[in-house]
């Protein structure tokens, strides 16, 4: 399962400079240099592959070299070790000699995933959409349970506005981890995108519900100031309410959800507008404009990304 | 009592010379043949990912109904997935095959043609080789030259049930029960070593022979059975009244969420 695990996100790799990734690399080309690397024990390849994709975050090809000597010296067969020398081609060689290298490992071996997951993510790298969509719908179709591979698709989709298509792909993640409230807010966003303003609110009220810990210390939810998730699914709400206020048209919904009668409506508005005042005196220490458009717009500015 | 205890007297060249032989020549065995499993076995084989597609087919299905009573899609989409679904079954376009033509019947395969069930059988067959001749072969070393030998006294006293167990081979009713025979010194070391065995080797060695003694038959029926292949179409046709049972009992997380919610913030509409 661990290996299986670890060709998964392998397969979802993408460089990205962060602290640990500098920590990572600056100890292990000491060791490199000093002949100590890969240290012994069980986990000594594991560090050479940290060390490796740590140096291709930071861009050190040299370094992701030599730890990828070691290992495909120590492991000459592995898949994993192959989509290593994969990621590693993507940073140094032309798209199409990747694209050639995982179609004839994906000939070789057709049920590689994590191959296959690399192969649509240079597709789309190089600008060709359709080409990789194609690819991760096929993988999917096979690989029904890769949560990973069905966010990149609806990313994808969202990026051609094709805000529907991203609902049905979003749809499958919410199946396969149900647990999760940035895939319902995420679906949630693309819904108000669509737009179907009513089903947006009810994933939004949902994404608030999943958030908001109505269990800590007996405090209830309304004392508390809500803040990342649920502060992002709050200012959801309000958006969604204002619009089905001011805007008659915004009701109408293409999955046919009925909008919430005025009353609740009106609630909804209320309570929404108050937790957000509540989290944007506790961020600037003043108080936001009234009026609904500025209110939103003040409040806009303090919604994490 | 005391006179029993002094009766016998071992020749410290029995210990010597058949004692630790027996018991050295048994760890190593054991240590020789986890390693000829380990070159017997064959990777295995990698799957088509037609194959995989239909195999993982039905965890579709599982995976949306597993949460149909209390569903985080909304209706819509369930249905348009559920429906989906159900459709693909009916057509039998998850079958690796392609859907089936016709009334025509689709026959099971011989497993004796099929190369890739014959490839299964045979690595079954040849670790069950690897573990049965070495272990008759020292049987017989030690019937051959060791019989009736008594190779070592237990520092505990047993009952007389034990007797059985301890002496095989010899057969003297007065003898005192600790005294262990060297047929019964080999059964011990048959069953006893594994804890051995998995100090050297790590956990899953295949050097532990009293397993497979056990279960010889058991292991091979754990294997998947080469000679019935799943009807995965029966299956698929099976699973859609599943679907159809899920799609009544579906409700949506989110049918009542504002009242939850208002509800939960104090708010009485």
């Amino acid at each position: 399962m661990e290996f299986t695990a670890a060709l998964q996100k392998l397969g979802g790799y993408q460089p990205r400079s962060s602290l640990k990734a500098k920590e990572t690399l600056k100890t292990g080309v000491a060791q490199l240099r000093s002949g100590t690397f890969p240290p012994r024990g069980d986990n000594g390849f594991e560090t050479a592959e940290g060390l490796f994709l740590a140096a291709l975050d930071e861009g050190d090809v040299e370094t992701a070299q030599q730890c990828l000597e070691i290992l495909v010296n120590k492991f000459p067969e592995s898949p994993r070790v192959d989509c290593l020398t994969g990621i590693l081609m993507e940073a140094k060689e032309s798209p199409d000699d990747v694209l050639n290298f995982y179609t004839a490992l994906l000939e070789a071996d057709s049920s590689n995933a994590a191959i296959w997951r690399r192969k649509a993510g240079v597709l789309r790298r190089k600008g060709k959409i359709d080409q990789a969509v194609e690819e991760l719908c096929a993988l999917l179709d096979t690989f029904y349970t890769e949560v990973e591979a069905w966010l990149e698709l609806a990313d994808i989709y969202s990026s051609c506005q094709q805000y529907t298509h991203a609902l049905q792909t979003l749809s499958h993640a919410l199946l396969l981890a149900p647990q999760n409230p940035l895939h319902v807010l995420h679906f949630a966003e693309t819904a108000y995108l669509v737009p179907d303003i009513p089903l947006a609110l009810k994933m939004f009220l949902q994404a608030v519900d999943m958030t908001d810990d109505d269990e800590q210390d007996g405090i209830s939810p309304a004392d508390t100031v809500p803040t990342g998730l649920a502060l992002r699914a709050w200012f959801g709400v309000k958006l969604c309410t204002h619009k089905l206020v001011t805007e008659p048209k915004a009701s109408n919904s293409p999955s046919q959800i009925a909008s919430p009668t005025a009353n609740v409506l009106a609630s909804l508005d209320d309570l929404a507008t108050e937790r957000l005042r509540t989290a944007y005196l506790e961020t600037t220490r003043e108080s936001p404009p009234t009026a609904g458009a500025q209110f939103i717009e003040a409040v806009a500015r303090i919604i994490p990304a | 009592m005391s006179s029993s205890a002094v009766s016998l007297y071992l020749d410290p060249q029995i210990r010597d010379w058949v004692l630790f032989p027996i018991t050295i020549v048994m760890i190593l065995v054991g240590v020789l043949r986890h390693y000829v499993v380990l070159l017997l076995q064959s990777p295995p084989k990698k799957q088509p990912k037609e194959a995989i597609r239909e195999q993982r087919a039905l965890m579709r299905s599982q995976i949306l109904r597993a949460t149909a009573a209390w569903s985080p899609v909304p209706p819509t989409y369930y249905k348009s997935i559920s429906q989906s679904l159900s459709k693909a079954y009916e057509d039998g376009s998850f079958l690796k095959d392609g859907p089936p033509k016709g009334d025509e019947k689709p026959t099971p395969p011989n497993p004796l043609s099929d190369p890739n069930a014959m490839d299964g059988m045979m690595a079954g067959m040849k670790t069950q080789m690897v573990m049965m001749v070495p272990q008759m072969i020292i049987m017989g070393w030690i019937n051959f030259f060791f019989q009736g030998f008594v190779l070592i006294k237990l520092p505990f006293p047993l009952t007389l049930g034990f007797k059985s167990m301890l002496q095989r081979g010899i057969e003297t009713p007065d003898m005192d029960v600790r005294w262990v025979s060297s047929l019964s010194w080999y059964f011990l070391n048959f069953f006893g070593l594994n804890g051995l065995y998995r100090m050297i080797l790590g956990n899953d060695n295949a050097a532990d022979s009293s397993r497979d003694m056990n279960t010889p038959f058991a292991a091979a029926a754990m294997a998947p059975q080469p000679g019935q292949p799943q009807d995965y179409n029966k299956l698929f046709k099976a699973e859609r009244d599943n679907l159809e049972f899920s799609e009544g009992l579906y409700t949506w997380t989110a049918s009542d969420v504002e009242a939850r919610i208002l509800k939960k913030y104090g708010r009485v509409v």
